[in-house]
């Protein structure tokens, strides 16, 4: 029974030491399956591409590359992607960094959007923190040009922009989940995370007014500006010589003494009462906002205190039109867009506060003395056109420009014709050119 | 001569077709405009000068508002074609004259643009006034963009400088008001319903909202339906509940059910007859038949609805 016992021992401790191996043996089988050379996974990628070598010197690298794991990304055979990628380019990134882009992010950077990170990080390595491919601001700034040029070129410069993370102290590269424009979130709030509004002089150079609740770029611009106080280059008179009573009550609320374009007609009377005389006063100047649909009492950007470009203040509304420009501009087929389409500058046909003629058009003909302001006649075209020629598609109608043309674009079609093909134009009067 | 399994047969066959036709019944049947004929003039030969407004009543008599001659006529139609002399309304105290409504007294009332003020007129034409709301509760300011009169005759004024519409009784006295809701982009025009049924029209986002007969808030009828339509400039509806969009920038008009969905669309940018370049109000008689003030063609154009 001894001996008996003994074996027994023995045969269960062999046993246990053979499955021991065995699953070892599997273990280290299923770990090679494909009985890779050590290395295989990574090391053995860089005896051929020796210029990752430089790559895994650089400050940052990524963390893959770091650990010698190509195929982190890669695949090592063949891929339906370029450069061996696993997956396409615009989501493979996404396969680790799923954070970067909010489910629900109010504002996102475009490039993420698309999934085009290489735009600013170099996916391998770089001297840059975040292995991004340029340092500060100059990352931000060689895309944003327009931006580029106002920040560089402005008197008074806003100290946050060029100092610690520059662009990144106010806005997340990526997307935020609080604010438009990539901010980290809305003013007041972010601007008080450096201005302290405690100060007597902030009361002061505010008139005492309680704007630490207010939008501080209603007023300032936050990339710098000319002015003192980086307000916006254009600035209603009353707000750079401090008349703030002239529209508001007494420093103890923001409250306006009076409402709507009641409030700008104390001052702009003659315009106002001119534009109450049009036959046609474009609707936005009537209702509750009034004149602050289009305009920013304050300061901006744009001449005339306009929120923003003209095609974009009148694209808010009139999104349809304008649509039609863009693609207008982007499908052009020649170069006989006018002028004002191509620029987007609505006002040189149209009066945006009121006119006597329908689609506020400010001269009595809508075409020929409309476009005979750039358009010498005659000399364009002999095709009669005036009072006295009769459009016989209707008998109401002259012939004018717009009889062929459309005057806010269109589309793909040739001289701004409302006819893709100038035949199909021609018959729709001249039908004896069908037979 | 038919034997049971075809009986049987038969009767199924039946049962499908009835329930067929029922289901038919009840979807809205695909409406389309057949164009008649076009007023080009009054019956001095006198154009008409983009029109912005037409006024159906009954089944022949039809306003215009000839807005470019500062000017109101008068037609009575039959078949398509004027039958009746016309008639020129012309008032001092008519200038831009738009929108226009007759109310089940013959009553015309006319919005004037350049006045922003609701002008009243007899059946006959003669001036009775400005429409003045009564007992209007704060705030008392108000600037029409458009009005409607139902089937009471209660005048609905879109007030766009309060935000509301507002609710007076055929006397002009104030009954209620409706306010704007929260998110909208720009009304444009008001309409009721035959149940009574407030509408309005968001030209900017293209939805349409609405107010049950005795609600107090507006609700989105429909999703912004700016894939079919590109600036809905006034809006109407039929005896059946169907709103009709007058899409200015689009040149059609776009046909919604009664629960706001879309059932097609009409007409499209154009000079030849049946085609639209502007248009801005239209109307509907009890022939059904369709006024369209085919503003930049400078003519109305009349259509016979075919189901």
């Amino acid at each position: 029974m001894k001996i008996k016992g003994i074996h027994s021992r023995y045969v269960t401790l062999f046993s246990l030491c053979l499955m021991s191996f065995l699953a070892f043996a599997a273990l280290a089988h299923a770990k090679n399956e494909f009985k890779l050379k050590l290395g295989a996974k990574g090391q053995i990628c860089l005896k051929c591409h020796e210029t990752f070598q430089k790559t895994l010197k650089s400050r940052f690298v990524h963390p893959l590359l770091k650990k010698g794991e190509c195929i982190g990304c890669h695949v090592p055979h063949t891929s339906s992607h370029k450069g061996l990628l696993k997956a396409d380019k615009a989501k493979l990134c996404y396969n680790c960094h799923k954070e970067v882009l909010p489910e629900n992010a109010r504002s996102s950077h475009e490039v993420v959007v698309e999934g085009s990170c290489e735009t600013c990080h170099d996916s391998h390595g770089s001297n840059n923190r975040f292995i991004l491919s340029k340092s500060g601001n100059k990352l931000c700034l060689d895309c944003h040009k327009d931006m580029s040029a106002d920040v560089r070129n402005v008197k008074f410069k806003h100290k946050s922009l060029e100092e610690g993370k520059g662009c990144l102290n106010c806005h997340d590269p990526h997307a935020s989940a609080k604010s438009n424009f990539l901010l980290e979130r809305d003013a007041p709030s972010l601007c008080l995370k450096c201005h302290k509004t405690n100060k007597p002089s902030f009361a002061k150079k505010h008139m005492n007014y309680p704007v630490t609740a207010a939008d501080c770029t209603s007023c300032h611009n936050p990339h710098g500006s000319n002015k003192r106080g980086v307000i916006y280059d254009v600035a209603h008179a009353a707000v750079t010589e401090g008349r703030c009573t002239e529209c508001h009550q007494k420093p103890t609320s923001l409250e306006t003494k009076k409402k709507t374009t009641q409030l700008c007609r104390d001052c702009h009377q003659d315009m106002v009462d001119q534009t109450f005389n049009k036959n046609r006063v474009h609707w936005p100047v009537l209702d509750k906002v009034g004149c602050v649909n289009c305009h920013d009492p304050h300061a901006t950007k744009e001449q005339k205190l306009l929120k923003g470009s003209i095609v974009n203040v009148c694209g808010k509304c009139h999104a349809d039109t304008v649509q039609l420009q863009e693609w207008s501009i982007k499908n052009a087929i020649d170069d006989k867009l006018c002028e004002p389409v191509k620029k987007g500058n609505c006002i040189a046909c149209h009066s945006p506060h009121a006119a006597d003629n329908v689609l506020l058009i400010s001269e009595q003909d809508i075409s020929i003395d409309l476009c005979g302001r750039c358009h010498e006649w005659e000399t364009h075209s002999t095709h009669p056109i005036g009072e006295k020629f009769i459009d016989i598609r209707d008998k109401n109608l002259s012939l004018t420009c717009l009889s062929c043309h459309w005057a806010c674009g269109t589309g793909n079609n040739p001289a701004m014709l409302t006819f893709s093909a100038t035949r199909e134009l021609c018959i729709q009067c001249h039908v004896e050119r069908i037979k | 001569m038919i034997n049971g399994s075809s009986k049987i047969l038969f009767i199924m066959a039946g049962l499908l077709v009835s329930v067929l036709l029922f289901q038919l019944s009840l979807s809205e049947a695909a409406i389309k405009f057949r164009y008649m004929t076009s007023i080009y003039a009054d019956d001095k030969g006198l154009g008409l000068k983009q029109p912005e407004g037409v006024a159906c009543s009954g089944e022949s008599l039809l306003i215009v508002a000839d807005t470019g001659n500062g000017r109101l006529l008068r037609y009575s139609i039959k078949d398509g074609a004027i039958e009746v002399d016309t008639v020129e309304i012309k008032v001092d105290q008519l200038s831009y004259p738009i929108k226009t409504e007759i109310n089940s007294t013959g009553e015309i009332y006319i919005f004037d643009r350049k006045l922003r003020s609701i002008v009243r007129l007899s059946p006959a034409g003669e001036f009775r006034g400005y429409l003045q709301p009564v007992g209007l509760p704060s705030p008392t300011a108000y600037v029409p963009r458009s009005f409607t009169i139902d089937r009471n005759d209660s005048i609905h004024i879109l007030d766009i400088l309060s935000e509301r519409v507002l609710i007076l009784d055929p006397g002009g006295r104030y009954v209620r008001q409706i306010k704007f809701p929260d998110e909208y982009g720009f009304f444009s025009d008001v309409a009721v319903d035959f149940r009574g049924t407030v509408l309005l029209i968001d030209g900017v986002d293209g939805k349409v909202f609405s107010a049950g007969k005795n609600s107090a808030s507006f609700s989105p009828l429909s999703s912004s339906l700016k894939e079919y339509v590109r600036f809905p400039a006034s809006l109407t509806t039929d005896d059946r509940g169907r709103i009709y969009l007058v899409d200015r920038n689009g040149a059609s008009i776009i046909i919604l059910g009664q629960d706001g969905s879309f059932l097609g669309r009409q007409s499209g940018m154009g000079w030849k007859e049946g085609s639209l370049n502007y248009p801005t109000q239209m109307c509907i008689n009890k022939k059904g038949e369709i006024f369209v003030a085919d503003t930049n063609n400078s003519r109305v154009q009349i259509f016979l609805m075919v189901e």
